[in-house]
C-alpha cells in the first residue's frame, strides 16, 4: 500500500493505524488515524503531517486523533481529535475550526415518499424561500445588539423563548443548545456586525437542507431507529448542516491573532502558524473560550431558528401543523468545538474539528429517549449520495474521547469539480435520478457534486467496524438546498 | 502594467485558493483584490450603487494585504453587498513604519435575482499565506476559506 506520507505508520487493527511519537520531533503522544486500508491510501498528505503536529500541542492526552473522513484542514485535519489537560494544556482555535460549531440536525415527519413526491417540487420552492442561503443572505429574525447578546449567552433556548421551536427540542440538542462560560464582553465588533443578520442563514459551501428517505432496507439498526422515531417505509426526514456563519469565522480570526502574541507570551511554538494556541488557562485562553461559546450557542440558535422554518414550510405545503405532521426533532450535534467533558479517566478539553461527538448507551449527557441506544451521531454524505444516522458507543468513549467522523470528506479541489462538471447539467442529473436541488450559484453546486467527495459508505463502513459508532439507517436525499 | 491572478487547484481542497502578482505593489493588491472580488461573484453583474471608502494601515506589507481582504469579507457579510470594483492606492507611511491602503468600493446590495452569486467566502487564511518580492515584481499566495 502506498501512503502520501514518508512517516512510519503502523497497523493495529483492520481500521486503525498508528504513527509513533518517535516519526517527528517534538511529538508528545502517537498519533493514530481510523481508515480502513483503501482511505488510508486515499488520505492526502496533509493529514499526516498536520495529525503529527498536533501531537506535539503541550498538554495533549493519549493521542491525536485523524477520522477516517479526514482530509488536509487549518492547522489540524478535518477529522481531528485532541484532549488537553484543562490545567496545563493549550486550547486552539485551529482545532475547532473556522465555522465554530458548525453541525448536523435531523428532524424526523410522519410522511412518506408517496405523500412528498406529488407536491416536492412546491416544498422545495417554499424552504429555499424560507430558508436564506448563498453569499450575503439575511436571515428573517431581526435582533438588536442587546438581543444577539441574548442569543450568544442562550443559544436554542433563546429561539423557545421567542417561538421558534419546541421546549422539547432541547433536549435533543447537545448540551441543550447552550454551553455555559459564554461571554459576549470578548466578542468583537466585527463579529457582532457580521453575524447579527445572519440568524437563520444556511450560508454556502459544503452547508446545505436536505429533504431525505428512510426505507425499510436502509435501517440498519431497529431498536436505534425506533427510539429516535424511525419506522422506515420510506419515511420523509429532513437534514440540515450549517455552523456559525461570519460570526464563528470573524471570532476566530480574531483570536487566531491574540494567539500569534500569546504564543510568544507563553514561550509556545506550533509546527504550524494555523495551530496558534495559548494554555487554556490563561487570560487569553479564557477569552478565546467565551467567545467561541459565544458563537457555537450562536450556531445552535441558527440551526433551532432554521427548524422553524422547516417546520413552517412542511405545515403551508402539506396544510397541516408541525406537531400533526409528527416533525420532532431527532439530534443536533456539533462538529467542531472545544469542550471540557468528564470521563471515566478525569476532565479534558477535547477538541472536536470535523468531528462529531458520539457518546454511548448509559452517558448521563444524553436526554432519557437516548440513554440506553447511545447519543445518535448525524454524517451526512454528498448531495448525490445520502447520508447516515449513527450511535455512539462505550468503544468511542475508551478510545476516542466519544468521537467519530463527521461526513464524507472531500477528494476533489473545487476548482477542478467545476471543471469536470457543471452546475446547470449536474442539476438535470440529479432532477432525472429523483433529487431536486434548489441553488442559489450554479459553480457553487458544481463544486458540491458527488465525485468531489469520498464514497461516504466506505467511511461509515469503517467507523462501524472500528466499534466508534454503530449504524443505524442510510438517508438517502430526494431535495437539496444549496448556498 | 496591471497585475494578473490565478485560482490555485490543489492547495486548499475544500476551499478556495489564489496567486495573485504585479510588476508593482499596486498592482499587486488590486491583482488579489480583483480574485476576492471575482470569488464572491461575477462583479459584471453587479451593479454600482453601493459606495464606500476604506482605510487600512498595518505594520508591513503581509499584514496590509492580509486585512485589507478580511475586510472585504467583513463588508460583504456586515453590509450584504457585492463588488463591482475598487480602486486602490498603497503607500508606505512615515519613514515606512506602516503601510497605508485608501479603497473606494464599489459594488451593489446582494440580489440573487441579478447578480451571478459564487462562494460565499468566509475568510482569508494565514495557511500557505505569503507575500514575496523579487526583481520581477511581487506575488502574493491566497487561501480562502469557504
Amino acid at each position: 500500500m502506498t501512503l502520501h506520507t514518508d512517516m512510519q505508520v503502523n497497523r493495529i487493527d483492520d481500521y486503525l493505524w498508528e504513527i509513533p511519537p518517535t516519526e517527528k520531533r517534538g511529538m508528545l503522544v502517537p498519533a493514530r488515524i481510523y481508515a480502513s486500508p483503501a482511505i488510508l491510501g486515499s488520505m492526502d498528505r496533509g493529514v499526516f503531517d498536520q495529525v503529527t503536529n498536533v501531537a506535539c500541542l503541550p498538554g495533549i492526552h493519549r493521542y491525536a486523533l485523524c477520522m477516517p473522513d479526514g482530509h488536509w484542514g487549518y492547522g489540524f485535519p478535518i477529522g481531528g481529535v485532541a484532549a488537553f489537560d484543562p490545567e496545563d494544556g493549550i486550547i486552539s482555535p485551529g482545532g475547532v475550526g473556522y465555522d465554530i460549531n458548525c453541525g448536523m440536525r435531523l428532524i424526523r415527519t410522519d410522511l412518506s415518499l408517496a405523500e412528498v413526491r406529488p407536491k416536492l417540487e412546491l416544498l422545495m420552492t417554499e424552504l429555499f424561500r424560507r430558508v436564506p442561503a448563498g453569499v450575503g443572505s439575511r436571515g428573517f429574525v431581526t435582533v438588536n445588539r442587546r438581543e444577539f447578546r441574548d442569543v450568544m449567552r442562550k443559544g436554542a433556548a433563546w429561539c423557545i423563548a421567542q417561538g421558534y421551536g419546541w421546549e422539547e427540542d432541547l433536549d435533543r440538542i447537545e448540551e441543550r443548545g447552550c454551553l455555559g462560560g459564554a461571554d459576549p464582553g470578548q466578542v468583537t465588533d466585527y463579529a457582532i456586525e457580521r453575524g447579527i443578520n445572519q440568524l437563520g442563514t444556511l450560508g454556502s459551501g459544503n452547508h446545505y437542507l436536505e429533504v431525505q428517505v428512510v426505507s425499510d432496507r436502509n435501517i440498519f439498526d431497529r431498536e436505534a431507529a425506533s427510539a429516535m422515531g424511525l419506522r422506515g417505509r420510506d419515511q420523509i426526514v429532513v437534514m440540515v448542516h450549517c455552523g456559525s456563519r461570519g460570526f464563528g469565522h470573524q471570532v476566530a480570526s480574531d483570536y487566531l491573532k491574540v494567539f500569534e502574541k500569546a504564543m510568544r507570551l507563553y514561550g509556545i511554538s506550533v509546527q504550524d502558524q494555523q495551530l496558534a494556541c495559548a494554555p487554556f488557562r490563561s487570560p487569553e485562553g479564557q477569552d478565546y473560550f467565551g467567545a467561541m461559546n459565544c458563537a457555537a450557542n450562536t450556531a445552535f440558535a441558527n440551526r433551532q431558528v432554521i427548524t422553524h422554518q422547516i417546520r413552517e414550510a412542511f405545515a403551508a405545503v402539506f396544510e397541516s401543523t408541525p406537531h400533526a405532521l409528527g416533525m420532532h426533532l431527532i439530534y443536533d450535534v456539533a462538529h467542531n468545538i472545544a469542550k471540557v467533558e468528564r470521563y471515566e479517566n478525569g476532565e479534558w478539553l477535547v477538541h472536536r474539528k470535523g468531528a462529531t461527538r458520539a457518546f454511548g448507551p448509559g452517558s448521563p449527557a444524553l436526554p432519557d429517549c437516548y440513554r440506553a441506544i447511545g447519543q445518535p451521531v448525524i454524517c451526512g454524505g454528498s448531495m448525490e449520495t445520502g447520508s447516515y444516522l449513527l450511535v455512539g458507543t462505550d468503544r468511542a468513549m475508551q478510545d476516542t474521547f466519544g468521537s467519530t467522523m463527521h461526513g464524507s470528506g472531500r477528494t476533489m479541489s473545487r476548482a477542478q469539480a467545476k471543471r469536470t462538471v457543471r452546475g446547470e447539467q449536474l442539476l438535470r442529473d440529479m432532477k432525472q435520478h429523483g433529487i431536486l436541488v434548489k441553488a442559489v450559484s450554479m459553480s457553487g453546486l458544481a463544486e458540491e457534486a458527488g465525485l468531489a467527495y469520498k464514497n461516504i459508505s466506505e467511511v461509515v463502513n469503517t467507523v462501524d467496524g472500528a466499534g466508534i459508532t454503530k449504524k443505524v439507517a442510510e438517508l438517502k436525499p430526494i431535495g437539496n438546498i444549496k448556498g | 502594467m496591471p497585475g494578473t491572478f490565478r485560482f490555485l487547484d490543489d492547495i486548499a481542497v475544500a476551499d478556495m485558493a489564489f496567486e495573485a502578482e504585479g510588476d508593482s505593489l499596486q498592482a499587486l493588491f488590486d491583482a488579489a483584490t480583483q480574485a476576492l472580488i471575482q470569488s464572491l461573484a461575477d462583479p459584471a453583474s453587479v451593479a454600482q450603487t453601493w459606495r464606500q471608502t476604506v482605510d487600512v494601515e498595518e505594520p508591513d506589507i503581509e499584514t496590509l494585504l492580509f486585512e485589507w481582504l478580511n475586510r472585504l469579507v467583513y463588508l460583504k457579510d456586515a453590509q450584504a453587498v457585492v463588488f463591482h470594483h475598487a480602486t486602490l492606492t498603497v503607500q508606505a507611511g512615515p519613514d515606512r513604519s506602516t503601510w497605508r491602503l485608501h479603497a473606494e468600493l464599489v459594488g451593489a446590495p446582494v440580489d440573487p435575482s441579478t447578480q451571478e452569486l459564487r462562494s460565499d467566502v468566509k475568510g482569508v487564511t494565514k495557511h500557505l499565506y505569503a507575500v514575496d518580492h523579487d526583481a520581477t515584481g511581487w506575488k502574493a499566495r491566497v487561501v480562502l476559506d469557504v
